[in-house]
């Protein structure tokens, strides 16, 4: 069935026939090849390293070290945590030098850089490189890094803790919980998993010493923010700094941030004067690229006799790995913090976070960020407290929603919300998946030796209301009258190609394919957000409209001129100038072929606005079947009713979904970065042992939307990126429970692995023949 | 990877001279374990001999009993040969069952059963089968040609030229796959031949081996039933981050009856 507003991606060609240019692609006159000597072991001091062997080596021409980076000052990364901690604290940062000097903190971690000649004389070089290592213990779990005598990361980080943080009323909650006729706790894990873009990480960088300035070619999700970071880390003014990113083969977060082997490069780059480019390997992406999530959340909900909410408390413990990303600790608290009331009326609400060092791989925000995170929290535990008091479960829900009239609803935290359905969301989706018939199905399939779940989640988010204080998106026009519109958000797979130049065509009544995008053009800088936080169709595709408005208001003088009229007698509609009586016409194309002669073109426009959050919402439910012989669990089937606001193109809403709910069932059913407990030894190095999903884990996803138009900006959307991971944990984790709760099973975490599965049914099994003896 | 040379033999005498020649030259066939191996750095042959494709290594052909297949048959070949389909149908089952359509169009038969990886698919039918390893010194009987995991009677300079499988009555291969791999974490090739019913486990253990408490049980009734309580000694299973040793065993068991059931279906 054809939807109105899903027209075919104008990237997918390009992309899907391999005329993509990805950073891989790039390459430059004269460019050196880099290679980096990673940690084999966890946490050790370096007692000496002995790079001159590798400098014998054919074809090498540089090693670089700590002591470099060292001399460089390459030593602190940025950090976007923006506020003080329990007692004013601020967060301890650890010192991370682009190459370790001293220790190394996870396996993974670069310690030294070969350039030379080609790829593989860098490679064959680095096993010429000496180091002796003296190894201390390694705390591979948040439990390990926490516990007394534990193995210390960083000097300056007492017992490995480098934040501790609360929100909410500790004492409304205690005395609500005091009054409570029901009391339901669940702790849950979201595991730390790897996002594993399909483009690994590389990064090339030139030098040119003539202007002290550095072009960088890498993958990002705006050059705008990753300028501001690099230039954070190198001392480098940010003027001196291009960061070129093109084509993006996936971000999800793990490419926000600046990372130590962009400041390395750039020390190659000019120290020898050539540029020098690195690509990584699958390998490198898993010991090397930030993980995501690691949440460990103990959450508490007391309710009245009637169910209703009276208040909840959460006490999160945040694994960071072994240094600080730019992002990774604010949205683990940031995000968790501002949708703690998830969409219920709570009226009072606590919160606590510990955000710990362990010796792993650096967590940065993965598709969520911190957001699935807490619904997954809120949803499992509302679904437990409906078991134990004998609530329907959409009914406990209903009856705690925010009703209609408390919008903008300001939480007991920190956020205020802007109007929402939740129950025609929740209406919507009971209905498509049919709900109310569902013991049918279970009976069906007992009938077939299997067990059957349903489970729902009603969730929002908060949008990434951005670091920077406003989008600026530019339009330039040619003689033909064709348009080129200018951002500095960055699509790696969002469509924005699609989406911008429609908002800007359809505001101009033109055909879509007189626009064309350029995203971050280093020529083109604006001020601007990079993509992330599911905000660039709300925070830059409102601009475009914004744009394209401005434009038109910009050009009617001057159609007013070449018309020879006042401008207040011209209208435009269509993509026509005309006269109030409509005799006289020139359209878009004509104008702009008459100003051609003018430079810049009079048509040129920049516009800019400052867009918050927005806070898209809405229920998913998932049927799930299990195989109790191999613990096998198959998604038997999914709807998703969405209301991320006014919808410019639902095939792409339908992409960000189905990529969404995928990630969401890869993390639930599969996915799970595991290291040796003892050793910190990365034991998911490669695909061979890390769980990606595949095509077939979610087959059919029913994508509806529930539109109520957001009022927060100029074209009403909300934002859809991170839905799909938001509700998708907490539905599929509710149908499992659902499924398995008959069968004897209680709480499970994540992953719903068949081998996890199959114990747990073997064990209740054991359980209840016990009890009947 | 590191760099080597690459030979293209024209047959396999060339290819065993220039072996026994160069002691760091290694054979190529479909190379489907061999370059991921170089991929990571975990070997540094001095030659590639590349003997793919070489006619004395092809073809697929019955002869009275047997079904004898040359080593260089890609997996592509077996699953889609109309002779193999008709002799044993479960051969080409399992044949398309390997990996993905890029390894089955590069992976061959003589590669996999010399390879001998726990996880292998083919190694369950050569035993289930009794079939015999042609090499270019001897014939090895199934039994004897396997020996643990990576393990085979294969001695220096020995290459398989053919395999020649025993034409079943009935058989039926099944397996779990890895979640994260896509090998066989428990598979199980069931047949019916001249000597009664075998029972061969790939996968779940450090090698292929055979099912001797279910073959016995089976002989005595054709019928699933009895697996269930049969002893699997789960022991000797694998374990590792993606599985215990007691799963496996239980996906031994339920690999095995669907493998029956799929036989006595047919």
């Amino acid at each position: 069935m054809s939807h109105p507003h899903a027209a075919n991606r104008r990237e997918d060609l390009r992309l899907i026939t391999g005329r993509g240019r990805y950073t891989a692609d790039v390459n430059l006159p004269n460019q050196l090849h880099a290679a980096f000597l990673r940690a084999d072991r966890a946490h050790a001091q370096i007692v000496a390293i002995d790079a001159r062997p590798a400098l014998a080596r054919p074809g090498v021409v540089a090693v670089f070290t700590g002591a470099d980076a060292i001399a460089a000052q390459y030593t602190q990364f940025p950090n976007l945590m923006s506020f003080a901690g329990r007692n004013g604290g601020q967060i301890l940062k650890p010192e991370r030098p682009v190459l370790a000097t001293t220790a190394v903190r996870y396996v993974g971690e670069a310690i030294a850089m070969v350039v030379a000649e080609s790829a593989l004389a860098a490679q064959d070089a680095l096993d010429a490189i000496a180091i002796d290592y003296q190894d201390l213990g390694a705390a591979a779990t948040v439990e390990d890094a926490l516990a007394p005598g534990a193995p210390q990361l960083h000097a300056n980080i007492p017992g490995n803790l480098c934040f501790e943080w609360e929100t909410g009323d500790a004492a409304a909650v205690e005395s609500a919980f005091a009054q409570a006729a029901h009391i339901t706790k669940l702790k849950v894990l979201t595991t730390r998993v790897a996002p594993s873009p399909m483009e690994p990480r590389g990064s090339l960088v030139s030098y040119d010493a003539a202007s002290e300035s550095y072009d960088v070619y890498t993958p990002s999700q705006g050059m705008v923010m990753l300028r501001k970071q690099i230039g954070t880390l190198t001392g480098v003014p940010e003027a001196r700094l291009r960061v070129h990113s093109h084509d993006v083969g996936g971000s999800f977060g793990q490419r926000s941030g600046v990372y130590p082997e962009h400041g390395a490069l750039m020390l190659a780059a000019k120290r020898l004067g050539r540029p020098v480019k690195w690509v990584g390997s699958r390998a490198e992406g898993f010991m090397s690229d930030a993980h995501g999530r690691g949440l460990e959340i103990a959450g508490e909900l007391a309710l009245d006799r009637d169910g209703r909410f009276l208040a909840a408390r959460y006490d999160f413990l945040c694994d960071m790995g072994a240094y600080l990303t730019p992002t990774g600790s604010i949205s683990h608290l940031r995000n968790p913090a501002t949708l703690m009331t998830g969409v219920y009326k709570t009226p009072a609400l606590y919160g606590s976070f510990k955000v710990v060092l362990t010796n792993t791989v650096p967590i940065a925000a993965y598709r969520g960020a911190g957001r699935p995170d807490i619904a997954y929290a809120v949803e499992r535990l509302v679904d437990r407290a409906a078991d134990e008091m004998k609530i329907e479960r959409s009914e406990l829900r209903r009856r705690n929603f925010i009703p209609p009239d408390a919008f903008p609803y300001k939480t007991p935290t920190v956020g205020v919300y802007e109007p929402a359905d939740f129950a025609g969301c929740l209406d919507q989706a009971l209905k498509t998946a049919d709900w109310s018939g569902f013991e049918n199905r279970r009976a069906a399939s007992r009938q077939r030796g299997k067990l059957r779940g349903m489970g729902l989640s009603t969730i929002i988010e908060a949008t990434g209301a951005g670091v920077f204080p406003k989008d600026q998106v530019a339009i330039e026009v040619d003689a033909e009258g064709k348009l080129t519109v200018f951002t500095v958000s960055l699509s790696s797979g969002q469509g924005h190609e699609t989406t911008f130049t429609a908002v800007v065509a359809d505001t101009l009544g033109l055909p879509h394919t007189d626009v064309t995008l350029r995203e971050c053009d280093p020529a083109h800088d604006l001020i601007g957000n990079h993509t992330g936080g599911s905000r660039s169709m709300a925070g830059v595709g409102s601009v475009c409209k914004v744009a394209a408005d401005k434009l038109i208001e910009q050009a009617k003088p001057l159609a007013a001129e070449a018309l020879e009229l006042e401008p207040s007698q011209i209208d435009y509609a269509g993509g026509v100038f005309k006269s109030r009586d409509g005799d006289r016409t020139i359209s878009f194309a004509q104008l702009a072929k008459k100003l051609a002669g003018r430079q810049p073109h009079p048509m040129n426009t920049l516009a800019e606005a400052t867009v918050g959050s927005t806070w898209p919402n809405g229920c998913h439910i998932a049927e799930v079947e299990i195989d109790p012989e191999t613990g096998v669990t198959e998604i038997a089937s999914y709807v998703a009713v969405d209301d991320c606001g006014i919808v410019i193109n639902h095939q792409i809403v339908e992409g960000q979904v189905h990529g969404g709910v995928t990630q969401g069932a890869g993390q639930m059913f599969q996915e799970h970065v595991i290291y040796d407990r003892a050793s910190g030894q990365l034991l998911t190095g490669s695909f061979m042992d890390y769980c990606m999903p595949r095509a077939g884990l979610v087959r059919d996803i029913d994508v509806g939307d529930h539109p109520l138009p957001s009022k927060l900006n100029a074209i009403g959307a909300k934002g859809v990126g991170e839905s799909g991971c938001t509700a998708s944990l907490p539905a599929l984790a509710n149908a499992m429970t659902d499924a398995l709760r008959p069968a004897g099973v209680g709480h499970l975490d994540m992953p719903y692995t068949p081998s996890k599965v199959w114990h747990s049914l073997q064990a209740a099994k054991t359980h209840q023949s016990t009890q009947k003896k | 990877m590191f760099e080597f040379n690459y030979v293209k033999a024209k047959s396999l005498a060339e290819a065993q001279a220039f072996i026994a020649a160069h002691p760091e030259a290694k054979l190529l066939s479909g190379g489907m374990t061999l370059i991921p191996t170089l991929k990571q750095r975990l070997a540094q042959p001095s030659h590639l001999v590349d003997i793919g494709g070489l006619a004395e290594l092809s073809g697929i052909e019955v002869t009275g009993t047997q079904l004898a297949i040359g080593a260089a048959t890609q997996h592509f070949e077996v699953e889609s040969s109309a002779v193999v389909k008709r002799a044993i149908p479960a051969l080409a089952a399992l044949a398309h069952e390997i990996g993905d359509p890029q390894v089955r169009n590069r992976g061959t038969l003589g590669g996999s059963v010399a390879n001998n990886d726990p996880a292998a698919d083919y190694p369950a039918a050569v035993l289930a089968l009794e079939a015999t390893i042609v090499t270019n010194k001897r014939e090895i009987a199934a039994a004897d040609f396997f020996q643990g995991m990576f393990a085979t009677a294969l001695e220096e300079g020995e290459v398989v030229v053919r395999v020649r499988f025993n034409i079943p009555r009935r058989a039926a291969y099944e397996k779990f796959r890895h979640p994260a791999s896509g090998y066989a974490m428990a598979g199980v090739f069931v047949a019916e031949g001249a000597t009664g019913l075998r029972v061969a486990v790939t996968g779940a253990a450090a090698g292929v081996f055979r099912w001797a408490e279910a073959e016995t049980a089976l002989a005595k009734k054709m019928d699933p039933a009895v697996l269930e309580g049969l002893n699997l000694d789960a022991t000797d299973m694998n374990e590792d981050i993606h599985a215990t040793r007691e799963y496996r065993a239980n996906l031994v068991r339920v690999m095995t009856k669907r493998a029956l059931n799929k036989m006595l279906a047919a």
